[in-house]
């Protein structure tokens, strides 16, 4: 077991360098086709070669590799490991610390996952459980539908006419019955207010969590369907338990394994998510970040972001696998 | 009574009457500096203009500049030398002197290309600007950096006099001292600069208190300060909206803000509903949106009568009531109207809608090349995709020239490097409210340069007779030329003026907009509770 | 159980359900207005007037039978123009990240060894990436590609991407049965009888596979639609002035509430009802394919 964790560490490691090398290349192409980023600091003004150069030397992009399209700028790659070796994730095109920008938006993103993780887990065990429980029924054919009816209907129209025809009645509503020191109001702000990250988080990704959903109910439905035919459910039907207890401790037990893995890869997925809802509830956080960082063609801050995430993912992978190995007994590893 | 202070939490109830009035409102994310010298954007102009005050400020009214922090400001007889008196006894926030020196030093440390900061451009024309710029090679790289440090065009004379000379003669110089980039900075600030960038230390009635970057930032009432432009409220508290998000319109329905303007979707609702109506100013604005052409390539649109064609075909009325209404009015001339001295309205003869008359020109110009498409390039902003659709729908259909959009991400970088084949958005956001602001931008100084591969020695001429004219009102007159030459020259097509206007909240009066930037004047609004 | 025997009994199963014909019969819809657009419409969605921008319904006969939209474009007729980019779209992306999933799959599963070991880590790669940070990425990256206007230079390049990050699952899943199907009693029969690895390979291992994927297909096909709604949303899908639904919808959203929901309505209803369909023929093949299920 130990071994296993090492090797997986040792590849995750090999597939995280591969990642930012690619990423590396990406950004650095992405400014070798289409200039320098330091044009956009000017705006509509005509700047000269020496306020360019000047700009290019001030936010570390003076190295002339920028300029040779091809060259895959080895130079400023390794610096950059260099730099990560020591903790520094050094600064954005803007010369802002970018420890800092992560330290400002990735707990909003976390309030967020964690919110929609809960929605997530909360409808996916219980109307997936149902469903399985009672499969071909009319509840199931319902709540398969309705589930794949709420993945259908793209997210950011959910949340942009949550935000712009729903909240702002619903706030003046629940400010009126409730009075304007209570919480209600603060769960249907129509905007994130970074006084209380939480109450005005919870709307947001409880939609959030609903949309993504129907995956989750439908996994956990067709797990536990698997279940209810494994050898040891029949078992126990047929020790006379009650269906009740055989449910529980058998099928629905069991069938948590799968969806722990699927949450792990649904993090990675998740920041698609992330990014739309962050940038139509006025969250700052991490997605919201790394597209802009994206845009900007700010090499430096999407390395270290994606890093960062892809260090997550990789290290949730493993926990997820080892889970897993420890709770099912029939995965072995050489 | 609404007072909705951020930070008040369900739990613990407000002090009534007694705490601090704050204005909410906002601004947009990507606003990364506070430093006067290196502030370019709408937000950080908005926010620096109650942190600090300059030498000169804009009547609301006129836009004419009338001193301020100056006790007197006088140019010497050919516009070359100009003497600053500063106003005995004001300090910065943190105790220093805001004298000669405070200028001088804020002065050269922008103007010092070394820097890198964004108003450098605008000592240019004072005296030994050159001499303080890097030097690069042909592709670019910095091989010597600027040799001084200081302008030389600059001296202090003693404590309060500042004596300016100007490499050439300026009769429009008093008029950019209330930008921005000319404000006073104190030796603690330029010692740390970043700290100051991010924490200023001003001369005006607000303090910046606490800036979570990219969320809120909140500025408190200096109790100290010594001039008399200062609101009656306690303190502002701005929240932070990403890029293109339409000022937390929602937030303002729900009280949230005090300042706001509805996405254009709903503008009509907003203003049909009586209640809304009385909370409302608008006035003209001053930025222009304009297209340019591709003249360092080949195509039809070298060709005049082609650019005529294009003008009078797109439908400015039409697009910007369904599109903009009350955040754009169609432009014609190159100068905003009544906004700045010497801007009129009309000087665009061929900026309205018609049809028959756009045919006819492109008939004259030799038609459209069959099978091609015109090209129309932008920068990533999905309103202004939006606009730029309808433009070329409008041109398809009066002219039949089918066309494809070219939205590009480094549209700045693309328009300096003239890699674009056709005709491309362009935009004008003025710096100090002169004529001339809006034309010298169009000078390359020699043929096939610049953004638009345009050049006119007429033209330049003009400009440079204006700026050593004897008076101001000379120099607007002349600079009336110069934008004639342009609008018979025809490089570039007017398309709309920004339109500012805003809603308030129920507890606000006196709420009026710089009539430049079109942001509401934080300074002049009463908050009535 | 013989190839036309699966057919005919897959065939049954699906017969017997009310929703899967129903389902059926929309997606056969869209297909159509995908193929002849000029059935449904006569108008060209590239005709706008500015002035007659957000008119309402005006019923059917007369010239905007759905009103128009912000730019004065014809919503009927824009509609139907973005089906052929939505559909067109899905279907070479799952097709090609079909082909080279399963492909890669049965490589790693069959030979282990060092072709697992590449694909294995390729794959994880893949997967640690978000999808919609590739996307942004690589769409800016070769956004000066011209690439023309026809139906299909216009989703090329959202279908290299989408295809580039969607091959995985497909890779995993067959490489999983294939492992499973390498050790049944008729596989090793067959090697030990001298078999070649690539008749092994796709008489014996694949069909076993093929089950399961091919009831991944419709559910793949409605994710990629969704997809590319998200992508025009965020502003880099299909390039205007093409046309999708994912445009449209992203361009109505805007005005649910100025007094022309229509503009939203209509591609989105579009858009819903072909995902839900293509989900709905998805798990009853599932349910048909999957021997697990259908004891």
């Amino acid at each position: 077991m130990g071994r296993y964790v090492l090797r997986r560490l040792l590849q995750a490691l090999g597939t995280l360098l591969l990642v930012m090398f690619v990423l590396h290349l990406l950004t650095t192409v992405a400014i070798q086709l289409n200039g320098s980023p330091a044009q956009a600091f000017f705006g509509d003004r005509v700047a000269s070669p020496a306020q360019i150069a000047s700009v290019e030397q001030r936010f570390n992009l003076d190295d002339p590799c920028f300029d040779q399209p091809g060259n895959p700028c080895l130079g400023p790659f390794v610096e950059r490991l260099g730099q990560y070796a020591q903790g520094d994730l050094g600064t954005n095109l803007r010369g802002r610390e970018i420890s800092g920008i992560v330290a400002a938006a990735a707990p909003n993103t976390m309030r967020l996952f964690s919110v929609v993780l809960v929605t997530w887990l909360a409808l996916g065990m219980l109307l997936g459980s149902a469903a399985a429980r009672w499969r071909g029924s009319f509840g199931d054919h319902g709540i398969r539908l309705s589930s794949v009816l709420i993945d259908a209907f793209p997210v950011f129209v959910l949340l942009v006419v949550y935000r712009y025809v729903v909240a702002v009645p619903l706030n003046r509503w629940s400010e009126q019955t409730f009075g304007e020191n209570s919480w209600p109001p603060y769960w249907f702000k129509p905007s994130f207010d970074s006084s209380h990250p939480w109450a005005t988080i919870i709307v947001p990704g409880i939609l959030l969590g609903l949309a993504g959903s129907a995956a989750f109910i439908r996994l956990v439905r067709a797990s536990q369907l698997e279940s209810y035919q494994g050898d040891h459910v029949r078992t126990a039907r047929s020790k006379g338990l009650a269906e009740r207890r055989v449910v529980l401790h058998h099928v629905v037990r069991n069938s948590s394994v799968p969806v722990v893995t699927a949450v792990g890869l649904a993090f990675v997925e998740g920041l698609g998510g992330a990014v739309i809802t962050e940038g139509i509830m006025n969250i700052y956080g991490i997605g919201g970040v790394l597209w802009q960082a994206v845009r900007d063609d700010d090499v430096g801050l999407v390395i270290a972001v994606v890093t960062l995430l892809a260090a997550v993912t990789v290290v949730v992978m493993i926990v997820v696998d080892i889970a897993y190995a420890l709770l099912d007994p029939r995965i072995r590893y050489e | 009574m609404a007072l909705t202070v951020a930070g008040c939490s369900p739990n613990d109830t407000e002090p009534q009457g007694g705490g601090p009035v704050t204005l909410e409102t906002w601004i947009s994310q990507d606003m990364e500096t506070l430093f006067p010298g290196d502030a370019g954007s709408y937000d950080n102009i908005s926010i620096l203009d109650v942190v600090y005050d300059g030498l000169v400020r804009y009547d609301p009214e006129t836009t004419e500049p009338y001193n301020y922090v100056a006790e007197s400001i006088e140019a010497g007889d050919d516009n070359t030398v100009w003497t600053i008196k500063i106003k005995p006894d004001l300090t910065f926030q943190n105790g220093e002197p805001v004298d000669a020196e405070a200028f001088a030093r804020s002065w050269n440390y922008t103007a010092d290309g070394d820097n890198a900061l964004y108003s450098n451009y605008f000592f240019g024309i004072v005296e030994g600007y050159d001499e303080m710029q890097p030097e690069t090679d042909d592709e670019g790289n910095i091989t010597t950096p600027g040799a001084v440090d200081e302008l030389s065009g600059l001296r202090v004379i003693d404590d309060l006099t500042l004596e300016v000379t100007l490499s050439s003669p300026f009769a429009g110089f008093a008029t950019m001292l209330g930008y921005t980039g000319f404000f006073p900075i104190a030796q603690e600030c330029l010692d740390d600069v970043e700290a100051c960038a991010k924490q200023p230390i001003g001369n005006g009635p607000f303090q910046v208190t606490d800036w979570q970057q990219s969320q809120e930032l909140t500025a408190e009432k200096w109790a100290d300060y010594p001039l008399d432009e200062t609101p009656d409220y306690d303190a502002i508290h701005w929240t932070e909206y990403a890029a293109g998000e339409t000022a937390g319109w929602a937030d303002f329905q729900t009280g949230d803000l005090d300042l706001s303007f509805p996405p254009t979707a709903e503008v009509e609702a907003a203003a049909n509903d009586p209640e809304l109506a009385e909370r409302y100013v608008e006035r003209p604005g001053s930025a222009l949106t304009f297209i340019g052409f591709s003249g360092y390539t080949e195509g039809p649109w070298n060709d005049i009568e082609f650019r005529k064609a294009i003008s009078m075909a797109i439908d400015r009325e039409g697009i910007i009531s369904s599109l903009g209404s009350g955040q754009a009015t169609p432009a014609d001339s190159w100068v905003v109207p009544g906004g700045v001295p010497g801007g009129e309205a009309g000087t665009c003869e061929w900026c309205t809608y018609d049809p028959e008359a756009a045919q006819a020109a492109l008939e004259e110009a030799g038609g459209w090349p069959k099978g091609e498409k015109l090209q129309i390039s932008l920068g990533d902003d999905e309103a202004e995709v939006e606009y730029f659709t309808a433009i070329g729908n409008s041109i398809e259909e009066v002219l039949g020239i089918p066309y494809e959009l070219n939205v590009d991400p480094d549209y700045f970088a693309s328009r300096s490097a003239q890699g674009y084949d056709g005709m491309f958005r362009n935009n004008w956001f003025p710096d100090y409210p002169l004529n001339e602001n809006y034309l010298s931008f169009y000078a390359s100084g020699e043929p096939g340069a610049g953004h638009w591969g345009w050049y006119s020695k007429e033209f330049e001429d003009k400009l440079d007779e204006a700026a050593g004219a004897r008076t101001l009102d000379e120099a607007v007159v002349l600079y009336q030329e110069a934008e004639a030459i342009l609008a018979e020259e025809f490089p570039t097509i007017p398309f709309r003026w920004s339109f500012s206007a805003t809603y308030y909240s129920e507890r606000l009066d006196n709420v009026t907009l710089n009539p430049f930037s079109g942001a509401p004047i934080l300074r002049e609004i009463e908050i009535t509770e | 159980m013989n190839d036309v025997g699966l057919v005919s009994a897959t065939w049954r199963t699906l017969r017997r359900r009310p929703d899967v014909i129903v389902a059926a019969l929309i997606v056969l819809l869209f297909a159509i207005m995908a193929a002849f657009p000029r059935l449904f419409t006569a108008t060209s969605p590239r005709a706008c007037a500015i002035r007659e921008a957000r008119l309402d319904p005006q019923g059917w006969g007369t010239p905007h039978p759905l009103g128009t939209d912000a730019l004065g474009c014809d919503v009927l007729a824009t509609m139907v123009a973005g089906v052929r980019p939505s559909l067109l779209l899905a279907f070479v992306v799952v097709g090609v990240s079909l082909l080279i999933g399963v492909t890669l799959g049965l490589l790693a599963g069959y030979y282990l060894g060092w072709a697992d070991y590449l694909i294995s880590r390729t794959i994880e790669v893949f997967l640690v990436v978000p999808l919609l940070l590739a996307a942004l990425l690589l769409l800016s990256l070769f956004k000066n590609v011209d690439l023309g206007a026809g139906t299909f230079s216009v989703i090329l390049l959202p279908a290299v991407v989408l295809t580039l990050f969607s091959w995985m699952g497909y890779a995993r899943y067959v490489r999983a049965s294939v492992l499973e199907a390498k050790n049944l009693d008729y596989v090793t029969a067959a090697r030990s009888l001298g078999a070649s690895d690539l008749r092994i390979m796709f008489r014996h291992v694949l069909p076993n596979a093929i089950g399961p994927v091919t009831a991944l297909v419709p559910t793949s096909i409605a994710a990629v639609i969704g997809t590319e709604a998200v992508l025009s949303f965020l502003g880099i899908g299909v390039r205007p002035p093409a046309t999708s639904w994912g445009i449209q919808i992203s361009q109505g959203s805007e005005w649910v509430l100025g007094g022309a929901p229509h503009i939203l309505l209509a591609p989105l209803i579009c858009l819903v009802a072909a995902v839900l369909s293509l989900v709905v023929l998805g798990d009853a093949l599932r349910d048909a394919l999957d021997p697990r299920l259908t004891a």
